[in-house]
């Protein structure tokens, strides 16, 4: 280690050097904020247009050169979607199906997670290593037999073909079983020790306790619902039953010219609004479920 | 007798659950097998009497032998293959400038995850308007009234507008649509568990870097990469699986027809055809189809995990 | 490469919007750091210590002041361009890397006219990994070594480039006990054999004052004494720094000083001239006390430690501020605790007054 070598690293203009540091975190800085607007332009421009072309007149709609703002604010566009495409009856069908469908299935997932997390039994781990395993199938599989199985029990076109399948997610009582774990033991014990049921131990502590999971699952279970396509479409796709994803798409369908687009992007943006709005208000929660399970709602 | 009380209201808390999982998990997967080894299967034939089918894989070479099924095996490698490394890149490149900019941070954020609450068909009709040609097409003199906004932006710049999901228009306009529409709805979840990796990246290791005199990109290739290599091994992983099963962007951008007006079904997926061979009530074929998807789906996972040993350190 | 620190302030905004409290982490720090030399910051957590170094590194933005490197101000100089060498507390290793990868990262950065070859750079790091004597480990990684090992390791991947300033985080308190000693004297060899200027930061006095050529003790951000350790012992300024180093810790008494005699409680224990009558606080090394039998401080001795050589006895007195006052002396002396009663004569230059009100040392003659 001589000397010398060190004094290299002493021989270098200061001035040039600050000079050139500052220019380059400049430039970083600069090229990050940069490259992260024309990706969140890249993100918003959809919706900017889906917004703005929704309250459009069609001959405006179709001008050559498009408007980035509308000459006429036209919001009767959204009444014409709303019976254009029956929303109401679509959205009063899918809330249903919705709702239903995470009230029995956030019961069902709580008392599994329970069993899973608390009671002892024999084949516990074996049970649960089956129940993961299943995790891996992808649903298509599933899909062709439940719906001979849906048909032979005759419930083509019926709410119940649209709620009862998909009851139990394996998914979901594994990431609640996780929730319940990670509760400590001693209050179990100390509720024994005070002779509370099991019962009463599970939705007087630990539900309460493990809420903000079962807000994620609520959540995303019901976006689940709204946006569920390729099932209902298969098995309940009559007037009554009909989801919202699958009436709206076929409420538009694609023929030439003869489509009414400001009409369809006002549907579009209806159809939209609810998810929005559930976004805004309870951004967090979905974050934080996605992030811990992993999957698309 | 605490014991078996215990074991006996366990299972009366499982009851619910496990007769659901019985009939529609564990039932499917045994029957899927069943049909798609019984040939020529079909519930119309079955009920009809016909109560002789041979075990065999004869519903495997039909598959094969569909001119669909290579269609549909093509279009469901090709927009995997092209989309899972593209927007797995970009969902880096943005996670990396997310983590290293605080002003702002929680809006960028919030705005990079909207794709992610919105209705797939839904925002799928709205990539269609976008790229959309209004007039009609197909004829000898097209009567275009306006080209849509893409192709605006593209004229704009000097170019000439394209055909990219009308009647007429070619495959790979149709995939590109297809492919920017994917990549779109792909980045949030992308961003999310990456941005989320990073953070709980120990930061004592930038300082190291940074005495070190480590340039940014070396920290990014060397540091950066490596020390989140778990999260993206996972994200590809579950970017292939989900992939394999796109469907419904599809129909979100072309209608049901799942192609341009000239030549439906020609972005037709793996999913797309299981279901069509199951509205022509060819339960054996498309038992057969799934299981294939699934062996494929098996099979590039098992790839992707080994190929993470490798490269993944914990 | 000397180091001069230049008004160094750095004051931490208040994070609670509530209350205006800010933190001052380092107030004006003033200090030539001589070329070559190991200098150890030394002081109780937050101190200032830290923040001290991170601003030499330029992690940290100092809030006012410069930071000469030679005679080159680096003040706005990130940390990239400094050419430091730096070993965290916790090694700071990158974890995907081997040994050898991680002491060749640092070399692998060079730019212009420092750039090296390949076989310069293997070359280069072999000699770090000797110097700190891992060269057998070069194919392991981190999360195989013992904690010795990868602080080494660290220190090599510091040294391989050959920073102008070496600056070392704590670099001993995650080891265990036999492992401090031996590795803070490989140190000491290693910043002897290479002359590098060295800063390193230690809450530990007894490693500051056994390594160091000179040290800095600093409270709540302020510096208290910079000198050669002995002489800081010897001589400290006031009575925290008299407080904070040596083992055991020195014994404080009230005392006063009246009429050219200074008193502990009621002893009148030494004779001193140039200091007015003041009540003081008085300090008195361990190894300060001599037994006497007409040694003028009387302590009723409670027990005696025998160390073999010396003997520790432990009494207590009625003006002292420590509930024992514990002295060092020659095991010949025969204790009798018994007694009740121990007397001691104190050399004049282990024994310190300090104001009571400002603790700053007071100086005065022996009469």
């Amino acid at each position: 280690m001589s000397e010398s070598s060190i004094r290299t690293m002493q021989n270098r203009d200061m001035g040039r050097v600050t000079s050139k540091q500052r220019v380059a975190k400049a430039i970083g800085m600069g090229g990050t904020y940069l490259f992260l607007c024309l990706m969140a332009l890249i993100v918003l421009f959809p919706f900017y247009w889906m917004l703005i072309s929704s309250v459009k007149s069609l001959a405006e709609y179709r001008l050559s050169k498009p408007t980035f703002w509308p000459q006429v604010l036209l919001f009767s566009n959204y009444a014409e979607a709303f019976t254009t495409a029956s929303l109401g009856r679509l959205f009063l069908n899918t809330a249903y199906v919705g709702i239903v469908s995470t009230i029995l299935s956030l019961f069902i997932t709580i008392i599994t997670a329970f069993a899973f997390a608390r009671l002892e039994f024999k084949g516990k781990e074996l049970l649960f290593a089956g129940l993961l395993a299943t995790m891996m199938i992808p649903g298509e599989l599933f899909t062709i037999t439940n719906y001979i199985t849906v048909s032979t029990f005759g419930w083509t076109n019926t709410f119940t073909a649209l709620i009862v399948p998909f009851l139990v997610s394996v998914f979901y009582i594994y990431l609640l079983r996780q929730n319940f774990l990670q509760i400590p033991n001693e209050l179990y014990l100390a509720a024994k020790v005070d002779g509370t049921s099991d019962w009463k131990y599970l939705w007087k502590v630990m539900v309460p306790l493990a809420l903000p999971t079962l807000i994620s699952i609520t959540i995303l279970k019901m976006m689940g619902a709204w946006n569920s396509y390729i099932w209902p479409r298969l098995v309940a796709n009559d007037e009554a039953h009909r989801l919202v994803t699958n009436g709206l798409r076929n409420a538009f369908k694609d023929t030439t010219g003869e489509v009414n687009y400001p009409v369809q992007m006002a549907a579009v943006a209806l159809v939209s609004a609810p998810l929005f709005l559930v976004f805004i208000f309870l951004r967090k929660y979905i974050m934080a479920g996605v992030s811990r399970s992993g999957i698309k709602g | 007798m605490v014991e078996s009380k215990q074991q006996w209201k366990a299972w009366i808390y499982l009851a619910p659950a496990i007769a659901l999982l019985l009939v529609f998990t564990v039932w499917p997967i045994i029957n899927t097998v069943r049909m798609a080894f019984l040939e020529d299967y079909s519930i119309a034939l079955a009920s009809g009497g016909e109560a002789s089918f041979r075990f065999g894989v004869g519903n495997f070479v039909k598959v094969a032998e569909y001119q669909d099924f290579v269609t549909c095996l093509k279009n469901t490698v090709l927009l995997c293959v092209i989309t899972v490394p593209i927007s797995t890149l970009l969902a880096l490149l943005v996670a990396v400038a997310l983590n290293n900019i605080k002003p702002l941070r929680k809006t960028l954020q919030t705005i990079f995850f909207l794709p992610y609450v919105t209705n797939s068909i839904a925002i799928g009709m709205v990539f269609a308007a976008m790229f959309n040609i209004v007039g009609s097409l197909g004829t000898r003199r097209p009567l275009i009234q306006t080209v849509g906004i893409v192709n605006n932006v593209i004229e704009f710049f000097g170019g000439s507008y394209v055909n990219w999901i009308n009647n007429g228009s070619g495959y790979w306009a149709n995939m590109f649509v297809l492919i920017i529409y994917i990549v779109w709805n792909a980045l949030p979840f992308k961003i999310l568990i990456l941005l989320g990796g990073l953070q709980s990246v120990n930061k004592q290791y930038y300082e190291a870097a940074k005495v070190d005199s480590t340039p940014r990109w070396r920290v990014l290739w060397r540091i950066t990469v490596p020390l989140l290599s778990p999260m993206i091994a996972y994200v590809v992983i579950t970017g292939f699986i989900g992939g394999f099963k796109e469907y419904t962007s599809i129909v979100g951008i072309f209608g049901e027809s799942l192609g341009p007006a000239h030549a439906p079904g020609r972005l037709n997926t793996m999913v797309g055809f299981i279901y069509d061979a199951l509205a022509q009530h060819h339960q054996g074929r498309a038992s057969a189809a799934a299981l294939i998807l699934f062996g494929i789906i098996l099979l590039v996972t098992l790839v992707n995990l080994q190929v993470s040993k490798k490269r993944v350190h914990y | 490469m000397k180091i001069v620190l230049q008004n160094l302030t750095k004051i931490f905004p208040s994070r609670n919007k509530k209350s205006d409290e800010e933190v001052i982490a380092v107030n004006n720090f003033n200090f030539e750091i001589p070329d070559g030399k190991l200098i150890g910051l030394l002081g109780p957590s937050g101190c200032g210590k830290s923040t001290t170094l991170y601003m030499i590194s330029g992690l940290q933005k100092p809030t006012s002041g410069k930071i000469f490197f030679g005679d080159d101000d680096v003040t706005e100089l990130s940390t990239e361009n400094r050419g430091i060498g730096l070993v965290f507390q916790n090694y700071a290793l990158y974890p995907h890397m081997t040994v050898k990868q991680n002491i060749l990262f640092p070399l692998q950065n060079l730019k212009g006219a420092d750039k090296m070859t390949k076989e310069q750079m293997l070359e280069r790091a072999y000699q770090a990994a000797k110097l700190v004597q891992i060269d057998q480990l070069l194919d392991r990684k981190p999360s195989e070594l013992s904690g010795g090992q990868q602080q080494r390791v660290a220190i090599a991947r510091a040294l391989v480039k050959m920073p102008r300033v070496l600056l070392l985080d704590e670099p001993l308190s995650n080891l265990d006990a036999r492992l401090r000693l031996q590795t803070r004297e490989e140190i000491r060899r290693i910043q002897q054999e290479t002359k590098i200027t060295t800063v390193f930061v230690t809450h530990d006095q007894e490693e500051a004052m056994s390594i160091s050529d000179m040290i800095v003790v600093m409270k709540t951000g302020v510096v208290q004494q910079i000198g050669k350790p002995q002489d800081v012992y010897d001589d400290p300024a006031n009575l925290f720094v008299a407080k904070f180093l040596g083992t055991p810790p020195i014994n404080v008494f009230e005392g006063r000083v009246q009429d050219g005699m200074l008193y502990i409680g009621e002893d009148a224990v030494l004779p001193i001239k140039g200091v007015e009558n003041q009540p003081v606080t008085v300090g008195i090394r361990p190894e300060g006390f001599i037994v006497d039998e007409n040694g003028s401080l009387k302590c009723k001795p409670v027990n005696v430690e025998v160390m073999g050589r010396d003997v520790s006895v432990v009494s207590t007195h009625g003006a002292s501020l420590n509930p024992f006052v514990r002295s060092i002396v020659d095991a010949d002396n025969r204790i009798d605790v018994g007694s009740g009663v121990v007397r001691y004569a104190i050399k004049p230059h282990k024994i310190f007054i300090f104001s009571k009100k400002t603790e700053e040392r007071i100086y005065f003659e022996v009469k």
